[in-house]
């Protein structure tokens, strides 16, 4: 049975975990994600579906755990904030070349370095284009709503072990912290061992005499061998960018100028689009809920018709660098954004549009 | 430097708003630490004070020396740069039982191993106060939080055990709010050469409060703690009445004046002693079976990483035969091209 249930962001990751049967679950404390932690450890799902919940030494410490327990070919996942992400880097791009599934939810804060605890979208980069070393990419959904954040754990896993590839849920400090209106679904069982050996012959799950031995690695010294290695693992990514771009368009049909925003932005974006339409203006909004894949080809088919797109986004500009490869020049693309921690208003955004596309004509 | 010698402390205060809750232990360690700073007479800016992340990490803020507030986990290697980059400055590392045992455990117990020539203060509240209430590395077995809400099934380290673990040379242990015996451990943490670790039992007022109370508590401190000195025997109690002896291979509480037992039998300390094992049982002691021991437990005297460093340099620059890069150039076999 669904059930519905007024809850933090952060919360409903933790409830959608248990409920969508993940194995393990494994953090290190910071803010403002803390609660991922605490409610998993306060519903004990290792009395009722047997999912582990363990506070590690450190992140490190926990995406290696991750390392381990996605090599079995289990459902695990862990959370963090920025720095901690930050930390998590090598782990992930070890997964990455070992082709591991997980789940990898960064609740961002404001950077560089310690920054501040308020929400912030400045790991864009970071989350699309690899963050760790080499030639890897992360399934990243990203949330804009409580729902959403319950949701994608559920998705997230589902892709990642499609593609056996690890996904990050790109939230931020303001969707984790706030509480709404979530479904939730039913509780699902966890994957027994018969059926992970089914599903996912490449686990680690003991060799029997009937098989090859499975070997869980990133390295192969031969270099021609490791080149048709990143061969391999490019044309998922090619897969993903062809079959799993995810996103939501809003008045787009009639619009001359659009806004292009993922997250908390795109609820922001949501209302400037309103205050803008109430002026006349013809306004639609571009959510992108994949950040990899990337909806390059849905805006570079929009930008057709419009005649500016202004990139909303709480960091100095970084998703507006792939909306201006999406329409290859062939029009105006503005960035606006708030940084260390400033959530912009509306007006702000809306102000923005008009000054740098409308008034600029 | 202020002329009365009661306030020389405030020459060492920034003038920045301390920002921990009110009746949290930090605000004492802070004035022991300026206290420290004016009786050893250090000048202001020959002072760095390293911190990572944490509640004790705000510290540097409220130093009118040098500071840092760096990464969580990694004063200790920043504080060893800063040391080796600049072996004149007093460098002193400010941090807690998350920050210096969870995440930056692999670098505490190597700046130890090196023996470069930092003081350690660490914060031991038993929990991670800044984010909110979760258990930490030092927190007892079965201790709740908002991460164990059923009790931790994993036992915590002990600070000083760590240390000798990690080969240290001094550790002392004292208490967030007994300011007397915090400025003389941290006095003599200075003067040693090496790391020195001084474990401070400081009372988290939000999170953890009354975690160390059943020791540092005025009614019953003298009985369960021991304060230890150098070349003293090992007695304690309100009437001063209670020793520790060895018994075998372990210590052993004992009552002078019963069972034949005098002041002769007790234990002298010996914090300059290198071997480390009565240091490591002082070090593990815990009530209510033993006195907790205070003080400096051990003080002795090891290589120090930072000036070996400097004499190897010395030696090397002294002994090659290569002065200049022209010597260096012409230090292999050399050809006159025509």
């Amino acid at each position: 049975m669904s059930e519905l249930r007024l809850m933090k962001g952060n919360e409903a990751i933790a409830e959608a975990a248990i409920r969508c049967g993940a194995d393990g679950y494994f953090g290190y404390p910071i803010t403002p994600q803390s609660e991922v932690m605490e409610t998993l450890m306060a519903l004990k799902p290792w009395e009722t579906t047997g999912m582990v919940v363990l506070q590690a030494e450190s992140e490190v410490a926990a995406i290696n755990m991750l390392y381990g327990g996605a090599g079995c070919g289990k459902r695990v996942m862990t959370s963090s904030s920025s720095p901690g992400i930050s930390l998590m880097q090598e782990g992930i791009s070890y997964l990455a070349g070992a082709e591991l599934p997980c789940l990898v939810v960064n609740v961002v804060r404001g950077g560089p370095g310690l920054g501040t605890i308020q929400p912030s979208q400045s790991d864009y980069f970071q989350s699309v284009k690899g963050g760790g070393h080499g030639d890897y990419k992360l399934i990243v959904l990203a949330p804009s709503s409580v729902q959403e954040m319950a949701d994608f754990v559920e998705l997230a896993f589902d892709l990642a072990f499609k593609y056996r590839n690890p996904a990050m849920i790109l939230a931020d400090g303001m969707i984790g912290q706030m509480m709404e209106k979530v479904e939730l679904k039913p509780q699902k069982k966890r994957w027994t061992n018969e059926e992970i050996e089914k599903m996912h012959p490449w686990a680690t799950t003991g060799k029997k005499n009937s098989r090859e031995r499975n070997i869980i690695t990133s390295v192969e010294l031969d270099s021609e061998k490791h080149e048709q290695a990143n061969i391999r693992i490019q044309k998922k990514y090619k897969e993903l960018q062809e079959k799993e771009v995810r996103y939501e368009a809003i008045d787009t049909e009639d619009a001359e100028y659009l806004l292009v925003a993922y997250g908390s932005s795109a609820r922001i974006s949501l209302a400037a689009k309103e205050l803008l339409r109430k002026k006349g203006h013809k306004v639609g909004l571009l959510r992108p809920i994949t950040l990899f894949p990337f909806p390059t080809k849905q805006i570079r088919e929009l930008a057709e018709g419009l005649k500016g797109i202004l990139s909303v986004e709480m960091s100095a500009g970084q998703m507006v660098e792939d909306v201006r490869l999406a329409v290859e020049g062939k029009i105006k693309v503005e960035h606006f954004g708030r940084m260390g921690g400033v959530v912009p208003t509306p007006e702000e955004v809306a102000d923005a549009l008009e000054q740098k596309l409308i008034g600029g004509q | 430097m202020s002329d009365n010698k009661k306030l020389a402390f405030l020459e060492y205060k920034s003038d920045q708003n301390v920002r921990w809750c009110p009746g949290c232990g930090d605000h004492a360690i802070l004035n022991s630490l300026q206290k420290t700073m004016a009786e050893l007479k250090i000048p202001n800016d020959q002072i760095a004070v390293i911190s990572g992340i944490g509640c004790s990490s705000r510290l540097p803020y409220y130093m009118s020396t040098y500071g840092f507030h760096t990464i969580h986990g990694r004063a200790s290697a920043i504080a060893s740069g800063v040391k080796l980059a600049n072996p004149k400055l007093s460098v002193w590392q400010i941090t807690g039982d998350g920050d210096a045992l969870a995440i930056g455990g692999n670098h505490f117990i190597h700046v130890i191993r090196r023996n470069i020539d930092i003081n350690i203060i660490l914060f031991n509240n038993q929990i991670y106060g800044l984010t909110k209430g979760q258990y930490s590395p030092t927190s007892k077995r079965g201790f709740i939080s908002k991460t164990s809400p059923f009790g931790t099934i994993e036992y915590p380290f002990r600070p000083g055990e760590l240390t000798i673990g990690a080969r240290g040379y001094f550790f002392a242990r004292t208490i967030d709010k007994e300011i007397k015996l915090s400025v003389e451990v941290m006095k003599a943490a200075s003067k040693h050469k090496g790391t020195s670790i001084v474990e401070v039992l400081q009372n988290c007022v939000i999170y953890n409060d009354n975690t160390h109370r059943e020791i540092t508590d005025k009614k019953f401190k003298d009985d369960r703690t021991i304060v230890l000195e150098h070349g003293k025997p090992m007695i304690f109690g309100k009437n001063r009445n209670k020793g520790l002896v060895l018994d075998g291979t372990r210590l052993k509480v004992v009552t002078i004046g019963e069972g034949g037992i005098t002041e002769n039998d007790i234990l002298v300390h010996d914090a300059h002693c290198e071997d480390p094992t009565i240091h490591l049982k002082l070090a593990d002691m815990e009530y209510p079976e033993f006195p907790v021991a205070l003080g400096v437990i051990r003080d002795a005297e090891a290589p120090v990483y930072d000036q070996c460093f400097i004499e190897q340099m010395d030696k090397i620059k002294k002994e090659s035969k290569i002065k200049s890069f022209r010597d260096l150039v012409t230090s292999g076999d050399v050809w006159e091209v025509k």
